[in-house]
């Protein structure tokens, strides 16, 4: 691919990861393909964020989009959505393959850029064509943590992103040696179901860690922790998803099997911003 | 896609302006251009499945908000919603619609559309061998919710429900097509992932996010999607006629005309299946009326012409015979029909009747089977004999124009979506997918398991925004429904074959005879097929997995039996000789 691709100009950005997804972005719409199991995830990714919220008529912006698999879906469901990548031929794949589809038309917008760029724009880049807000009613950023490289400089920005009582929402994969074994020792190099050379072990962030990070991270407006309370609260939600081979499904784990393991590979995180103003929240 | 239009009549205001309008707004984008338009589901087939199927998708509310679903038919779809017969005539084109089928209507809201009058209930089953006189009896066991195996109806009162249903339910979403044809289907650009645009005979092109091929066992969006079809056709055409026939005997089981009867004969099966109980004090408005049953009855090709040709008086007195004579007499009156038949003459009903009779006599016919007592002193009259209620009422008219026949197939799609072979953005469903074999009367209960399935998958996309032309989305239809309908098509060929081309002198017969007591034995086994031919699985087990279930019963027990032709086959390896030198003379 093109080294235009690869732009050091964030912090998070790790080159090598975007060359190597810019190699696969071709195979990004084969449902069968390097993505195949992906796509099988979409619809639980979907799920885990509809359940929150109604998307119709929101700004939603989704960090690290790839081909578009989850911008697609969330535009569908009538939020107005831009999908950003850091790697050019990603956004490529992802505006050809949206062109085909004319529900996707007047609600999804691609652009080839990082998340650091969309909070703070740099001068030079006089972005033609329509612009993108700031912040927005939900980020999303999916099985997108496990590359970065500064993950809690990718979490700050991702949080300045969200809206005043907007949505934060993740998924990424724990370390722990299950994930291990699944995710790089049986997907990757036994069944070669993903790519081997996907995941790096020791990138992989546990739900503690994620929870820890928002306990601690004092909101820039109001001044207060972004989670206070736990589970339950209404701030702060984490759901095992686990595939499930005889019906080639991915399923969404109850909240109750957290306490079992049911985080113990992949999972799905959301987060609120408190709300603006010293009296707005309850 | 539409065989037969039974007798339409009054014109209906309603279902006028229905499908006035639907061509109104088609109008203006005929003239204008051929830019293709947009449709997220195109149905091609507006029969029975093709309606249910945009009849499910309109009543899901995520669905029709959301989706854009048209639906095209080469025939008038407005014949149909004004088809209303009188209650002496009948559509050729019934149905038995299991409690699953009915229940599964229900709950999509077409149901309530349906002229329940037209429909008849099935309590009891008779099902015996035209060789051994083995027999099997079904009755609807007890603890059904409603007791009944399975409901009889017209095709077309099925058909008109759905167009009904979407009448009462109008949506901008929705359309109906009307005498439009597929003139083509064609692939967007170069690539296997283009989207099908499908140019329609009114000049119109839609590009469509998912085509569904409702089109019967020629599929044309079957070919278009390049799914290869693995099949055979049996050398056996199907008959298909409305009979007319005296009310039961009045304290007999089959009083209201609820028994269905079916007698497997060396040419192929005959079914007598109700569609009404005759007049009935207890009955409202039913005063006058005939008891109508309908036949389905496979045989060879040549025979079932030679039948048709020769008028319905001869057809209803051979109905007759077939479910009464012996086989080697059966023969004798197959020969007589053929031979006139071959020689461009037609036999006549009085020649047959006196052939009847004298065969009737030579065999000792008991009076309630005979043919030729019919109107005597003895119809239903007194107590009913012993084992009246073994034998359908005698057919005395065949209703005119009603008698038709196809030939039958066996055929099963490799795949149900083209993703998964083919070209994408496809799918298919009933026959399009799959002919299977009318023996048990499930042709038609498969596609709507089809449709209810597929229904499924679409609104579970839409709930998650997913693109539902998609393989993701639609791969759960055939892991539903791909082995579910194979078991049972299977079973009907497997059932098929045993029962047809025996002879009178094989030991298949003993084998027959074994297997069908076997199968009388086997409580589990009854139920299964009542599943099969009626019952409702939810009253076993849930849903398809009690359906799949009691058809893996009825495999295994056929198992068994085709064990038993193979032991049979080894008996006359050894004994042939003996057996040929006993029988060999005798024809």
């Amino acid at each position: 691919m093109a080294s235009s691709v690869i732009r050091p100009l964030s912090r998070s950005v790790n080159p090598q990861e975007i060359a190597f997804f810019s190699k696969l972005s071709a195979q990004w719409w084969n449902e069968n393909g390097e993505f195949g199991l992906l796509h099988r995830m979409n619809p639980v990714r979907t799920q885990f964020i509809t359940d929150k919220l109604d998307l119709k008529g929101l700004d939603v912006l989704d960090v690290g989009c790839g081909g578009g698999l989850l911008s697609e879906g969330l535009a569908r469901l009538g939020a107005r959505t831009v999908g950003i990548d850091a790697s050019a031929s990603n956004i490529q794949i992802a505006s050809h393959h949206a062109s085909t589809d004319p529900s996707l038309a007047t609600t999804l917008t691609y652009r080839h850029t990082t998340a650091e760029d969309v909070l703070s724009p740099p001068p030079s880049s006089g972005s033609g064509g329509i612009s993108i807000p700031r912040q927005f009613d939900a980020v999303c950023s999916m099985e997108v943590l496990e590359h970065v490289d500064d993950p809690a400089s990718f979490l700050t920005t991702l949080s300045q992103l969200v809206k005043p009582g907007g949505h934060l929402f993740l998924s990424t994969i724990s370390r722990t040696p299950l994930a291990y074994f699944l995710t790089i020792f049986a997907a990757e190099q036994m069944l070669r179901k993903v790519e081997p050379g996907t995941h790096t072990y020791n990138k992989f962030i546990k739900p503690s860690e994620l929870v820890k990070f928002f306990r601690e991270l004092k909101d820039e407006e109001t001044g207060k922790e972004w989670i206070r309370r736990w589970a339950g609260s209404g701030e702060v939600d984490v759901r095992g998803i686990v595939w499930v081979p005889w019906e080639n499904q991915w399923k969404l784990l109850s909240r109750t099997a957290s306490e079992w393991g049911g985080t113990e590979c992949n999972y799905m995180f959301w987060v609120r911003r408190p709300e603006a103003g010293p009296s707005s929240t309850p | 896609m539409l065989r037969t239009l039974g007798n339409g009549s009054a014109r209906r205001a309603g279902s006028q302006l229905f499908y006035a309008r639907c061509r109104q707004r088609y109008a203006s984008s005929t003239t204008v251009s051929q830019e293709p338009e947009h449709r997220d589901i195109v149905i091609v087939g507006g029969g029975p499945v093709g309606l249910a199927l945009t009849s499910a998708l309109r009543s899901s509310k995520a669905v029709s908000d959301a989706l854009s679903i048209e639906l095209i038919e080469a025939s008038p779809l407005s014949k149909v919603s004004e088809w209303n017969p009188g209650p002496d005539a009948f559509s050729n084109r019934a149905v038995s619609l299991t409690n699953a089928s009915v229940e599964f209507l229900r709950d999509i809201g077409a149901w309530e559309h349906v002229d329940e009058a037209r429909t008849c209930a099935v309590e009891d089953m008779q099902v015996w061998d035209g060789l051994s006189d083995a027999r099997i009896a079904f009755s609807a066991p007890e603890h059904l919710s409603a007791p009944q195996m399975s409901r009889m109806t017209e095709n077309l009162n099925l058909q008109r429900a759905c167009l009904r249903h979407l009448a009462a339910s109008p949506s901008p979403s929705v359309k109906l097509s009307e005498n439009t044809k597929v003139a083509s289907v064609v692939q967007e650009g170069e690539s296997e992932d283009g989207w099908p645009l499908v140019h329609l005979s009114d000049g119109r092109v839609l590009r469509a996010r998912l085509l569904i091929g409702a089109d019967g066992p020629n599929s044309p969006v079957r070919a278009y999607a390049r799914i290869p079809c693995y099949g055979h056709a049996y050398a056996t055409s199907g008959i298909v006629a409305t009979l007319f026939h005296a009310p039961p005997h009045p304290l007999s089981a089959n009083a209201h005309n609820s028994t269905a009867f079916q007698r497997f004969l060396t040419t192929g099966p005959i079914a007598f299946l109700p569609l009404q109980g005759g007049s009935s004090p207890q009955v409202p408005g039913s005063y006058g009326r005939p008891t109508t049953s309908s036949l389905v009855w496979s045989t060879t090709p040549e025979l079932a012409k030679a039948l048709i040709g020769s008028g319905e008086e001869v057809l209803s007195l051979m109905v007759n015979a077939a479910f009464r004579m012996p086989d080697v007499s059966l023969r004798y009156l197959n020969d007589i029909i053929l031979s006139a038949h071959r020689s461009g003459t037609t036999i006549s009903p009085e020649a047959l009747r006196e052939e009847i009779g004298f065969r009737e006599r030579a065999h000792g016919v008991p009076g309630h089977a005979s043919m030729l007592l019919e109107g005597s002193e003895t119809m239903g009259m007194g107590m009913p004999s012993e084992g009246e209620d073994l034998l359908p009422p005698l057919v005395h008219g065949i209703q005119k124009g009603t008698p038709a026949s196809f030939p039958l197939r066996y055929n099963h799609a490799e795949v149900y979506l083209g993703g998964e072979k083919g070209r994408g953005r496809t799918a298919l469903v009933g026959d399009a997918a799959h002919s299977v074999h009318p023996l048990a009367g499930q042709g038609l209960n498969l596609g709507l398991a089809d449709v209810r399935e597929l229904v499924r998958c679409v609104e579970a996309a839409v709930r998650v925004g997913g693109d539902v032309g998609s393989l993701p989305a639609l791969e759960a239809y055939p892991r539903a429904r791909y082995l579910a309908n194979h078991t049972v098509m299977s079973t009907c060929d497997k059932l098929h074959k045993l029962y047809t081309h025996g002879s009178a002198l094989s030991p298949v017969v003993w084998a027959r005879s074994v297997g069908l007591e076997v199968v009388n034995e086997m409580d589990t086994l009854k139920a299964g097929m009542m599943g099969a031919a009626g019952g409702r699985p939810e009253d076993a087990l849930r849903a398809g997995l009690g359906a799949k279930t009691n058809w893996d019963l009825a495999v295994k027990a056929l198992g068994a039996v085709g064990g038993a032709v193979q032991a049979a086959k080894i008996v006359r390896g050894v004994v042939g000789g003996v057996v040929g030198r006993a029988t060999g003379r005798a024809p």
